[in-house]
This record gives structure tokens, C-alpha cells and sequence, in this order.
């Protein structure tokens, strides 16, 4: 995907030289290996600076909310779903927006490679399906696929769904994934089981709220957890507190989501909560054949009404 | 999450049945007083930890 | 130089030893990474857990709990003590933090002088510390990200520890610093007192040095105007990426902001202060509902203006940030407060260089 760089170099100045866009978001080579930032330029001479490989994994949706100017945005088969999303939910213009799409091959979890390198990793560079890493007295080669994130692993949505042009062209979907296998083994708990299993999945949280301000969807001008008139959550370590803000943000994510990962990406203490929204996108899927922000047109199935909705949860 | 059966209820009921949505609370408050007071999701202590 | 000698093997004898008479605290091993937090009964950290760099989260908890209960009452007319604030129950035994770092260390250091001032002492934070015993870990080997020692300490660095202990093979040769350090070594039952070779502490010491491999300017920052620094241009450019989570201050082991919440169940009732974050919101949201830093590039600008200027100017203590670089590695987004001090202590530069 590295090849890649050159070509959104090529586009954002284009863009920015013919007065297409204002402002175009992207990403600029990170300060730590395995890291690249987002970053907004607004001169042609500065597309210098944009890059792109496998750690281009935060989702540049969320750095549209509330934007005036014409913007162009680069975006993965996730991020067009999350600007779709937000089109719906008229967070944002159709118009105001020049999405170039970019085939994603799936992107790489830092942790994971952390966790497989014998020490610190102080040099990382991605070439074709490798990755080589380096610290101070080793050097390893991994594979691509065994160091993806885990949602880009089950992933099948890997291009745009909508764009005004691509960057390359379209990667081959994956077909042979079981995306719900984690949730299906959860399912299959009793519920006291499942109460254990989400205590320990929560226990380490700090709510630093890592993982909702990198959501795209988490956008209310006041989180509940934020609300202090009347206050709704305790701000303690108490874990009732903590389950309320996690069960709650992933309600509210329902119908939304796109599994791009970005709350599991930026959690700071390794919570796997992709495991909350992943429940609601398989209950969304097995009961209305949904998967959020895969067009324009279709409304969300939970803000629309349709004779034949499934309803035998209800009495 | 691990909420134990029988604590939450889904109902569909119109505005204009009243005497629906009266037999519909009844029995939800009787089954959930059944199971006891809940002893989760809920703080039962003041514990900031 | 004196130094006790404690054998690794006895290591986890000498700790539980101490537990009976310390509450300990250390890096421990949580699924993937470390933390810095209560020991167990009978968890001595190993020498894996003693050799960890930096524990994800902070020891700050130590002393200063995410959330901790100022007081409690009951508005209970039956019982006694209805309408009376108290404060919660403590556990008596002092604490230790075991094999925490020298930078982790030294950050109580430069927290104190905000917890305690001619004008304020705050008991708590006080309290906490006072009965606190460090036992610190030298940094044989520090991470590509430490900035320590141009923040003010260093991989050996003494200050805030009471002992400090350096991996000398089978054995960690101990040097104490104060005497609760020396209390804390009876208590362990360590006692092995050695004539240890100044020059071979010193050469890891300098070996350590060289090891670090990030380095902060901070030189000008003291002599820039702080209102010309606030509305530098650079602050858009720099918060883009933010996302405001608190991420970089919970990881922190300088950062001391917090808020106070009320809590109540029926007639009985709990006062708690909570760490709160720059990066929120609602941090400074006033009862009026408006809001002085209600943009995110306000508040990543108030995080480094406060670390790496208003501290500066207020305490004449260098940064308020020990060089951990804890925030560099965890930012989800990659925000590098190395990248920020530079471009703040490089303020200026270049105007009066061509002016020059």
C-alpha cells in the first residue's frame, strides 16, 4: 500500500492547486514506528508531507463533524461507510465532500507486532506482505496478515463504498471470513457467565473515553456521560459506572457501526469493546440484512418503520 | 450483558389501550418482583472502586 | 560506596516480609502489558516484572487514587452520627511503591508543588505520599521514547526515592537514600551491607544515559512571553489530530487535575474527588454554561501550555513532565508532546535570528 503515498500526493495537490477543495485530510509519517498522524494541509506545497501505508488505521470520518469548508478526504472502505453514515445523518453535505477512495488491504495492530517483537520496536517499514522490524539488537520479519487488526482480519468491505475517485483499483473482498464467530461464543453463555466475562472485559478501564472520541458516530455535542444536569453516570472507577458508559455507548452505536475498529485501536488498556457494537451489527444483519453506510439511500433500520420489521421480542 | 431472564419485558402497546398497557405493567411488576431485588447493573454500595 | 546486597533469591522473601508491615504496590502483569498497582499477597514482581520499563499506567495512583472518598454521612436521624462528615476508614499499614522508576519517582516530586503550597496543603495527596516508601528501579535499559534525562532527571536519578536499586546479575545492589528507605530494608529483613565500586555504578549509570535517545530543549521556554506562545500559530496544526480523549493525562504521571462529586444512595452519602482531564469537555465548563476553552485546539493548547510554560514560570522547577514518554507511546493519534516543546521552545527563534 505504500505505493499508494505517491499517488494521494499527486491528488491533493491537483485538488488544492485547481481550487477544488479547501482542505484536504490525510496522514502524515507518524513520530513513532507504527504510527502515522492525521493531519490537514491546505497549500499544494504541502502534499509533500501526506503518506500512506498500513498505519493509516484511525478513521478520518471523524474529522469531519462539524466542518464548513469543501473538503477532501481520504478513505478506506470503513471511513466511506462512516462518511456515508454521516451523510445520512446529515452531519455533513454530499457536496461539501471529495472522498477519494483507497483500497485497504487491512491495517496493522501495533500492539500485536509489539507482542511478538522480542523488545522494543524502534524502526518499522512495510514491504508488499511483510512488515520488518527492528529494535536495538534484532531484526524480524512478520507477515502482513498474522499482524492486522482484528476487525480488518474479518473484514468485507475493504474498498469505498463511495468516492469521487480512487486512488488504485479495487482489492479483492474476502469472502471465506466468519465475522461473528467471537460474538456467537458469547451468545452461547448463560447470562452469569456473560456478566463474568464483560466484568473482566471492562475491568481495566480508565475511562480516559479513548474509544468514543475516536468513533466517528460518537459525535452528541454532550456525551450522557458528560452530562452533568441532571448527572446520568457516576464519575468513579465503580464498576457499575464503568459498564453503564460501556453498554451504553454501544446501544448507541446500533445500526451505526462499521467495525473500523478506531475504539479498539486507540483504548489505551487493550479492551477488546468492538466485541459490545459487534453483537449489534450481527443483530442488525441476522435481522433486517443491515450493514451500516453501505449506500446513500437506504434508510438505517432503526429510524424507519417497515411493516415486515422482526418483532418477536416483543409480546 | 448478563441481565437475568425475566427482568426486561418488550411490549407493543397502543395509545389507546389503556387497559392493555394497566395488565401489561402488572405483570411485569409481579414477574420482576418474583426474581427478588436485582443484584446487578445497580450500585448497592457507595464504592468508588 | 554503601550498598545493601540483596540477593534475588531472596527478593520475594524480603517483600513478604515487608508486607506485614507495608502495603505494597508494583508492576504487575495484566494480560499484554504491565500496571503499576496493589501486589497481591505473596506477588512479588519477578525479575520480568522488575526489568518492565514503563508499567502502562502510572504508579500516580499510588498516592493519588483515580477516585478516592473524602468523606462520607448519613442524614439517618437514628443513627448517631447523623449530619456528621467523616472521613472513611484507613488502612493502617503505610505504603511502598516497589520497583517503581526513578522519572515515575521524581513526578511526586514536582506534583507536591501543586498539593502543597504556602497557602494550600492538601492533606490527602500529603498524607498519601508522606507514608509512602520508594523503592526505585534504575533504568538499565530505557525505551526510545524516554526523554528523561532533559526532563529533569535520569535513568539513576535519586530524587523522590528512598532507595534505589540497580541489576547487578543475581543480585540488586541497593542504594539508601533516606531513612524511611532505611526502615523499609529492616523491615525486608535486608541487611548485606557491601563496599560497592563507585566506577561500576557510574558506568551504568553513564551507560544508561547514552541509551536515551530522545532529547527535549527547554531552555527558552521560561524566557518566552507566555501570551505571544499562546497564540502562537501553531496550536491548529498541532490539535488537528486530537481527539480529546484523556488518553495522554490518565497516562501521566504529572498530571493532578481532578473534580469532586457527591454521591448518594437513600440517606447515606459519599463525597469523592475523581482524576478529570484538560482534554474533556466539561472540564472547564462553568456553572454559567459558558464554557473559556470550549474548542479541542484550546484545550490540547491549555495541556502544553501548562506543562511546558505556566508550570515553568510558577514553580521555577523545570517542565512539569519527567520524560516517561508514557503520552508519546499511547497517543491513539500520535500527538508527540517531544514534537510540541520543541516547536514551543523554539518559539521565536527565527524572527530574532533574522532580526540578528
Amino acid at each position: 500500500m505504500i505505493a499508494y503515498t505517491d499517488k494521494i500526493q499527486e491528488i491533493a495537490r491537483r485538488l488544492l492547486k485547481d481550487c477544488k477543495v479547501e482542505t484536504v485530510i490525510g496522514f502524515r509519517k507518524g513520530s513513532v514506528p507504527m504510527m502515522n498522524e492525521p493531519c490537514f494541509i491546505t497549500s499544494a506545497d504541502a502534499a509533500d508531507g501526506l503518506v500512506w501505508d498500513g498505519n493509516c488505521g484511525i478513521n478520518l470520518a471523524n474529522y469531519l463533524t462539524n466542518r464548513k469548508e469543501k473538503i477532501a478526504v481520504f478513505a478506506k472502505g470503513c471511513d466511506s461507510r462512516n462518511i456515508a453514515n454521516h451523510i445520512i445523518e446529515n452531519k455533513i453535505d454530499r457536496e461539501q465532500l471529495y472522498i477519494v477512495g483507497v483500497p485497504c488491504q487491512g491495517m496493522i495492530e501495533k500492539r500485536r507486532i509489539r507482542q511478538m517483537a522480542p523488545g522494543e520496536i524502534t524502526e518499522a517499514t512495510e514491504d508488499g506482505d511483510e512488515i520488518r522490524v527492528k529494535g536495538r539488537d534484532f531484526e524480524e520479519v512478520y507477515n502482513r496478515d498474522e499482524a492486522l487488526q482484528k476487525n480488518c482480519a474479518v473484514c468485507v468491505h475493504r474498498n469505498p463504498v463511495i468516492h469521487d475517485e480512487m486512488v488504485a483499483d479495487e482489492v479483492e473482498e474476502q469472502t471465506d471470513v466468519d465475522r461473528f464467530a467471537d460474538v456467537r461464543e458469547i451468545e452461547a453463555m448463560s447470562p452469569e457467565e456473560r456478566r463474568v466475562f464483560f466484568r473482566k472485559l471492562l475491568e481495566p478501564c480508565i475511562r480516559c473515553y479513548a474509544c468514543r472520541n475516536a468513533c466517528p458516530l460518537c459525535y452528541c455535542p454532550t456525551c450522557f456521560v458528560d452530562e452533568s444536569q441532571p448527572q446520568w453516570v457516576g464519575k468513579s472507577q465503580n464498576p457499575t459506572d464503568i459498564w453503564t458508559f460501556h453498554f451504553l455507548r454501544a446501544y448507541h452505536c446500533a445500526g451505526r457501526c462499521t467495525d473500523c475498529g478506531a475504539c479498539e485501536r486507540a483504548c489505551p488498556v487493550g479492551i477488546n469493546m468492538r466485541l459490545l457494537t459487534k453483537k449489534l451489527n450481527k443483530d442488525a444483519f441476522d435481522q433486517w440484512g443491515w450493514e451500516a453506510g453501505l449506500n446513500l439511500e437506504e434508510r438505517p433500520p432503526l429510524d424507519t418503520y417497515r411493516p415486515n420489521d422482526p418483532e418477536e421480542f416483543i409480546k | 450483558m448478563g441481565i437475568e431472564p425475566g427482568r426486561l419485558h418488550f411490549s407493543w402497546i397502543s395509545s389507546a389501550e389503556s387497559t392493555k398497557f394497566a395488565k401489561v405493567a402488572q405483570e411485569v411488576s409481579d414477574k420482576v418482583k418474583a426474581l427478588g431485588p436485582n443484584d446487578h447493573f445497580a450500585k448497592k454500595e457507595l464504592k468508588v472502586a | 560506596m554503601k550498598c545493601i546486597k540483596i540477593d534475588k533469591n531472596e527478593w520475594a522473601g524480603g517483600l513478604e516480609a515487608a508486607a506485614s508491615t507495608y502495603r505494597l504496590f508494583g508492576p504487575v502483569k495484566e494480560d499484554e502489558f504491565y500496571e503499576f498497582k496493589a501486589l497481591e499477597e505473596g506477588r512479588a514482581p519477578d525479575a520480568a516484572a522488575m526489568a518492565v520499563r514503563n508499567t502502562r499506567t502510572s504508579p500516580r495512583s499510588v498516592v493519588y487514587p483515580q477516585a478516592e472518598v473524602l468523606f462520607e454521612y448519613t442524614t439517618d436521624e437514628r443513627d448517631p452520627d447523623a449530619h456528621v462528615m467523616k472521613e472513611p476508614e484507613r488502612e493502617e499499614k503505610p505504603r511502598a511503591a516497589i520497583g517503581i522508576r526513578p522519572c515515575d519517582a521524581y513526578s511526586f516530586v514536582l506534583v507536591r508543588n501543586n498539593f502543597e503550597s504556602p497557602e494550600y496543603q492538601d492533606v490527602y495527596w500529603l498524607r498519601n505520599y508522606e507514608e509512602t516508601t520508594f523503592i526505585g528501579q534504575a533504568c538499565h535499559d530505557p525505551c526510545s521514547t524516554c526523554f528523561c534525562t532533559t526532563a529533569g532527571c535520569g535513568p539513576f536519578h535519586e530524587e523522590g526515592l528512598d532507595v534505589l536499586l540497580a541489576d547487578a546479575g543475581d543480585h540488586y545492589a541497593a542504594k539508601v537514600l533516606t531513612d524511611k528507605g532505611e526502615t523499609f530494608m529492616k523491615a525486608a529483613g535486608w541487611g548485606d551491607e557491601i563496599d560497592f565500586p563507585d566506577e561500576e555504578w557510574e558506568g551504568w549509570k553513564t551507560a544508561a544515559g547514552e541509551k536515551i535517545v530522545s532529547e527535549v530543549p527547554t531552555d527558552r521556554l521560561a524566557d518566552i512571553d507566555t501570551l505571544a506562545l499562546h497564540d502562537a500559530d501553531f496550536w491548529d496544526d498541532v490539535a488537528f489530530s486530537c481527539i480529546n480523549c484523556g488518553t495522554c493525562t490518565y497516562l501521566c504521571p504529572t498530571c493532578w487535575c481532578f473534580d469532586i462529586q457527591d454521591e448518594n444512595k437513600g440517606r447515606e452519602g459519599i463525597r469523592y474527588r475523581c482524576w478529570d482531564s484538560c482534554m474533556f469537555p466539561i472540564f472547564t465548563l462553568h456553572g454559567s454554561g459558558h464554557n473559556p476553552r470550549d474548542a479541542k485546539t484550546q484545550r490540547v493548547r491549555q495541556r502544553f501550555m501548562h506543562k511546558l510554560k505556566y508550570f515553568v514560570d510558577r514553580y521555577e522547577a523545570g517542565i512539569q513532565c519527567v520524560g516517561c514518554g508514557r503520552c508519546v507511546q499511547h497517543c491513539p493519534v500520535n500527538i508527540d508532546i517531544r514534537k510540541v516543546c520543541n516547536l514551543m521552545n523554539s518559539f521565536g527563534e527565527t524572527e530574532s535570528c533574522s532580526v540578528a
